[in-house]
């Protein structure tokens, strides 16, 4: 039962990766492209999380309950591997600040063409530079 | 219809490869050896970060280098969002230029005043107890960025530049913790350490707390750069469009 619930979370997780991706690939619009990158993020961010969980009980944070050699034995016992989460946390602030970087892109995007459709903008940008040269 | 038959297509598919799966996976109960190594040192091993929380000490300290390349990588974002957005000097002067009446009705706005209060108090709290309780720099950093944006929701913006938190000033703030965090990477060089060394050249404990040694240093700057930073992003975001039309000379 444990195994068939474990199996079903790497594999609904797995199914969100890809449909995120299609998501980035056949949406035209910019900013339903945008979320569909970040929900693509986040779920990697799962997944790696997800790398260093243990299927046990009791399973605890990796935070020293005490300042004492004698509880390190148990902690060990239990805690879940720090490493993968480390590594999440710094993922999780850094893709909120590219994020918001493509955010500005898009918004910026939006003034200038008018439009958010990839299409519209690759055909309106050769006429904005046609202008120009006339 | 058509998009509910997608849906249920994508919930079979996925339900019948997870319970074929289900037979061959064996779900992890043991941890890695490197995860182990850490869990062991990080407070009483031979390579100590003095810290009982083991995140933090990996983060700032086992793999402190990393994480500083990951601050860098922040900061180019963040610089590249104020580069996309850039104003000069007479057009920021004119960005500020506005009324700050509360847009909401009065209980919101005051519930808004208690509610940035206690989100100060609390993300201080998340980034300077980071070496004893889950929390650290990047997500107190996080926590306060929420403040300033309940305050431009509730208030508009204007009220935050007239009480002297404008873009440059939170620049300057982002500035100085990424400064704090350069220069608390390169202090063990001056002792003939190595860039980023922690202990024993920084100190353990003071008055009986664990402090992490250089931990609670680089949680501090981290907390004011990730926070600041954000705010600066958040005001320029909040620049009403029509102002922003006028900049760029866009008729439509």
């Amino acid at each position: 039962m444990i195994s068939l619930l474990w199996s079903i979370t790497i594999v609904s997780l797995l199914a969100t990766l890809i449909i995120s991706v299609y998501g980035i690939v056949a949406k035209p619009n910019l900013v339903k492209k945008l979320i569909a990158l970040t929900i693509f993020g986040d779920t990697a961010n799962v997944l790696v999380v997800l790398l260093g969980y243990r299927v046990i009980y009791p399973v605890k944070p990796p935070i020293l309950p005490e300042l004492s050699k004698r509880a390190l034995g148990e902690f060990v016992k239990t805690a879940v591997d720090p490493l993968p989460q480390a590594l999440v946390i710094t993922a999780v602030v850094i893709g909120m600040a590219v994020n918001i970087l493509i955010a500005f892109a898009v918004i910026q995007i939006y003034r200038i063409y008018g439009t958010l459709d990839v299409r519209e903008v690759g055909k309106t940008l050769p006429e904005l530079l046609r202008r120009e040269e006339a | 219809m058509k998009r509910l038959t997608g849906l249920l297509t994508i919930l079979i598919i996925t339900l019948g490869v997870a319970i074929y799966l289900a037979q061959n996976i064996i779900p992890p109960e043991n941890l890695h050896p490197l995860g182990e190594y850490y869990l062991e040192n990080s407070y009483f091993g031979e390579h100590s970060a003095k810290s009982p929380e083991v995140v933090t000490s990996i983060l700032w300290d086992y793999r402190g280098v990393d994480t500083l390349f990951e601050t860098a990588v922040f900061f180019l974002a963040i610089i590249g969002s104020l580069t996309i957005f850039r104003l000069n000097r007479e057009q920021s002067e004119e960005a500020k230029q506005g009324e700050p009446k509360p847009q909401l009705p009065e209980p919101v706005v005051v519930v808004t005043k208690l509610t940035v209060a206690m989100i100060l108090a609390v993300s201080a709290s998340i980034a300077l107890h980071g070496q004893l309780t889950p929390g650290g720099g990047f997500q107190g950093g996080s926590a306060l960025a929420v403040a300033p944006l309940l305050v431009i929701a509730a208030y508009t913006k204007y009220a935050l530049e007239k009480n002297g938190l404008d873009k440059t000033r939170a620049i300057i703030i982002r500035s100085i913790g990424l400064l704090g965090i350069a220069l608390t990477a390169l202090t063990p060089l001056l002792v003939s350490g190595y860039i980023m060394q922690n202990q024993p050249i920084f100190p353990g404990e003071a008055l009986g707390v664990p402090l992490g040694g250089s931990l609670v240093l680089y949680n501090l700057f981290e907390y004011l750069a990730v926070g600041a930073g954000f705010t600066a992003v958040f005001l320029l975001l909040s620049i009403p469009e029509e102002k922003f039309k006028k900049f760029l000379g866009v008729r439509r």
